[in-house]
């Protein structure tokens, strides 16, 4: 069983020794050209004539009209440079910093907004709300396995600005770095950016120890969204780190194959990440790729196939070859499988065990997700977990030394003696039997363990019931509460987002 | 000799071959064919042959897309030879598009390419289509169905914009609205006054034809 007891909100990234390098020194090279061709002789839509504007003014080939930017290789490299390999996403302590870059593992995040959620009392499906927000965002803050999070579903019941109220959910009840793929638009940008300096405590030191970082998808084939890049934009101004996605299905908005996928996805990603570079030197970058596949006679989204996942662990060494962080190889909660099956378990476990072993700096793990990232099931994140745990052992390999070929051991019990009366035997069965959700007496003579998901249910009720993040000041709490007041009301927001044709 | 004609335009369809049907469209004119009778009985039997290859697994989407793009390049030819009063027979007309600020394609594009190959005329929009323009688009198509996706919480309530302005335009009576995406649900469908909600491209072609009272 999980041990359940409060504790302090803690992090734990996974460090592989297992290692896997899909590419050789060509063919990075052969993707990293072809991404540099396509963004040099065929360019990328930055809808928006602020961003055109800046790339014209840097030296690049700016269409007006088809908004098209094409962009000289040496430009690329010269702006590409100045983007940092290792820094850190805050926490609100140092403690829960998820340090990139710099050797320590995979920090996995919760993926999220999901649109939909399973009541965690009836079972039920129903669109999500604010307040599931805000227990999700307890749940992963006393899972140390949940580095970073999302607000993991929406709130349809805020309307336009669900956002900001998803950051203010999370902010209220999660100490560790708060990432939005959300805030797709100048005017919201803004306030969440204001939001994220009142918890840190003013704009200065959110710079210092940015706790807050957003993440916007390019749209494939070689496009940005104008929302996107002009929130991007916001916070390149404000310093804090952006990650550009790209999400190429492979034979649909990709070509049909993996290297094709990743030349478009880059040539997408990196021309975000050159305009960053551009409007602010030294801004934390970080790229991230999801390819998929579409089941050919649904069109069903698959993002865990397993041909779609080798692309994702390939793009972790081109992002490295091009000296950015990169999260990767996730299931991202799945392909469109539906509620409590089987797959999903599957597709988890390969997924992320690629993400350690190819070293991605971050990947979407636990993430409680069904449906391709549509339907959060919050006692799912329990299962997450568990193949998280058992990732972290395989990925540490095995330890061989004076102790561990355990000689004497061996030479003192000799011929058909046990080793279970060893003090060292009790001591490693703690780390040969992690705590689990799997393996628990059952409660009738029938079963040989209980129902892991009974089990999941009660540790969620649990950890809701009794968890209590360190809580922000009465004087902050209003203060979030002002700055999303504020933008409920405001009348440019709702242009923004409501789009403004 | 016509029957040749359709055999072939029908096999250019089902072989996804766009050149051919274009070419073979225009050799239908020169040899003075009813452009009428080349459609119903060429494209529209190709069409429906590749929608039963579909259907039956032995083709899968590209292919299906490939078809209909084969009918369209000829029908672009046949289309504006028609004689007046002539028209295409088809299942029911319908203007598709993922609203206003979202950018999902996917989806919606399916939608339209099962309903093409279910013999709809399919006006296909885009993505980040204002109300303004499905009005539009429905004035000048005189299309029975309008079709809505969107795929976030954000955008979703577009739809219920989408609905208001077509009451507003006196177009509710002439047209079922469908809706469909991620974030939707059946009862939020009911909520905003849509007549259905799809969760999928295939419900999404029966749902259509229940709604205009189509034989299936
Ligand atoms: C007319 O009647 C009908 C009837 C049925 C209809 C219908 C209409 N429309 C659809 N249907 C139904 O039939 C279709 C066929 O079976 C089905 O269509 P679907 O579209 O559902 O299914 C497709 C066949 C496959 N599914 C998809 O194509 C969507 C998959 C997911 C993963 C997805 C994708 C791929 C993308 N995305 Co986006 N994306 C997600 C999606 C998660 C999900 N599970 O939906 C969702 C919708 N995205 C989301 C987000 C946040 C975003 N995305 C964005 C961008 C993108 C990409 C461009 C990268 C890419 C789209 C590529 C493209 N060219 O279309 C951004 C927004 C851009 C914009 N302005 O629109 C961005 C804001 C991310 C960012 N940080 O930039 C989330 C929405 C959250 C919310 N609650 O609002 C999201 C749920 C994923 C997530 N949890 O993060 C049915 O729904």
């Amino acid at each position: 069983m999980i041990k359940l007891e409060e504790k302090k909100a803690s992090i734990k990234p996974i460090k592989s020794k297992l290692k896997v390098e899909v590419l050789n020194k060509q063919e990075i090279d052969g993707i990293n050209q072809g991404a540099r061709s396509v963004m040099q002789d065929i360019g990328i839509i930055f809808p928006s004539k602020k961003a055109l504007n800046i790339f014209a003014e840097a030296g690049a080939e700016v269409d007006f009209e088809t908004e098209v930017v094409k962009l000289p290789a040496d430009l690329v490299e010269k702006h590409l440079k100045k983007a940092p390999r290792a820094y850190d996403l805050c926490g609100r302590r140092p403690e829960l910093d998820a340090k990139l870059g710099q050797d320590k593992g995979t920090h996995y995040f919760t993926s999220g907004e999901a649109p939909k959620i399973v009541d965690f009392e009836t079972g039920e499906r129903r669109l999500s709300v604010k307040a599931d927000i805000a227990n999700m965002a307890k749940v992963a803050n006393y899972l140390d396995i949940v580095s970073l999070i999302w607000p993991t579903v929406s709130a349809s019941d805020k309307g336009v600005a669900a956002p900001l109220h998803g950051l203010e959910a999370c902010f209220n009840n999660n100490e560790k770095h708060i990432q939005t793929e959300s805030v797709m638009d100048e005017v919201s940008a803004k306030y969440a950016i204001e939001m994220a300096s009142v918890v840190a405590g003013s704009l200065e030191a959110l710079k210092e120890r940015p706790l807050h970082s957003i993440l916007l998808c390019c749209i494939q084939p070689l496009a940005q969204d104008r929302g996107g890049i002009e929130s991007a934009m916001v916070y390149a101004e404000a310093g804090l780190p952006i990650g550009f996605m790209s999400m190429p299905t492979l034979g649909l908005t990709g070509p049909p194959y993996s290297a094709g996928s990743l030349v478009t996805a880059f040539a997408e990603v990196l021309s975000g990440v050159v305009l960053t570079q551009i409007i602010n030197p030294g801004t934390p970058n970080f790229v991230s790729i999801i390819p998929s596949l579409l089941n050919p006679r649904t069109g069903a989204y698959f993002m865990g196939s397993s041909p779609a996942q080798i692309t994702s662990a390939s793009a972790v060494q081109i992002a490295h070859s091009n000296g950015l962080p990169i999260t990767a190889c996730m299931s991202f909660g799945g392909s469109q499988w539906k509620l409590n099956n089987w797959q999903i378990g599957i597709e988890n476990s390969w997924v992320h065990l690629l993400t350690v072993m190819s070293g991605a700096d971050m990947s979407f793990g636990p993430s409680g997700m069904y449906e391709a990232v549509s339907l959060l099931d919050m006692q799912r994140i329990m299962f997450d977990r568990e193949i998280v745990q058992a990732i972290d052992i395989i990925s540490d390999g095995i330890e061989v030394n004076e102790q561990t070929l355990a000689l004497d051991m061996i030479k003192k019990i000799g011929h058909h003696g046990m080793y279970l009366s060893q003090k060292e035997t009790a001591k490693q069965t703690r780390k040969l039997w992690p705590p689990s959700i799997l393996f628990e007496p059952p409660t009738n003579s029938e079963e040989r363990y209980r129902n892991p998901v009974d089990v999941a249910h009660e540790t969620i009720e649990w950890i809701l019931k009794n968890h209590k993040p360190q809580p922000l000041s009465d004087d902050v709490r209003k203060e979030l509460r002002k700055i999303v007041d504020t933008a409920d009301e405001d009348e440019t927001l709702k242009k923004e987002v409501q789009g403004a044709k | 000799m016509s029957q040749e004609m359709f055999d072939k335009l029908a096999q250019a369809v089902i072989d996804g071959e766009s050149e051919d049907a274009e070419a073979l469209a225009k050799q239908a004119l020169e040899q003075k064919l009813d452009p009428l009778a080349c459609i119903t009985n060429g494209l529209t039997v190709g069409i429906q042959k590749t929608g039963e290859l579909f259907a039956s697994g032995e083709y899968y989407l590209p292919e299906l897309i490939i078809g209909a793009d084969a009918m369209k390049a000829a029908m672009q030819i046949l289309e504006p030879a028609l004689l007046s009063g002539q028209e295409r027979e088809v299942t029911g007309t319908i203007v598709i598009g993922t609203v206003e600020g979202d950018l999902h394609e996917i989806g919606k594009t399916l939608v339209g390419t099962m309903m093409t190959a279910n013999g709809f005329r399919v006006i296909d929009l885009g993505t980040d289509i204002p109300s303004a323009d499905f009005i539009d688009a429905v004035k000048e198509s005189g299309a029975n169905l309008v079709g809505a996706s969107a795929l976030l919480t954000t955008t979703m309530l577009q739809q219920e914009k989408l609905i208001s302005s077509l009451k507003d335009a006196g177009l509710r009576e002439q047209v079922k609205v469908m809706v469909g995406g991620a974030p939707v649900t059946a009862s939020y469908a009911k909520q905003i006054g849509a007549d259905g909600y799809a969760e999928d491209a295939i419900s999404a072609v029966d749902l259509a034809m229940r709604l205009i009272d189509a034989p299936a």
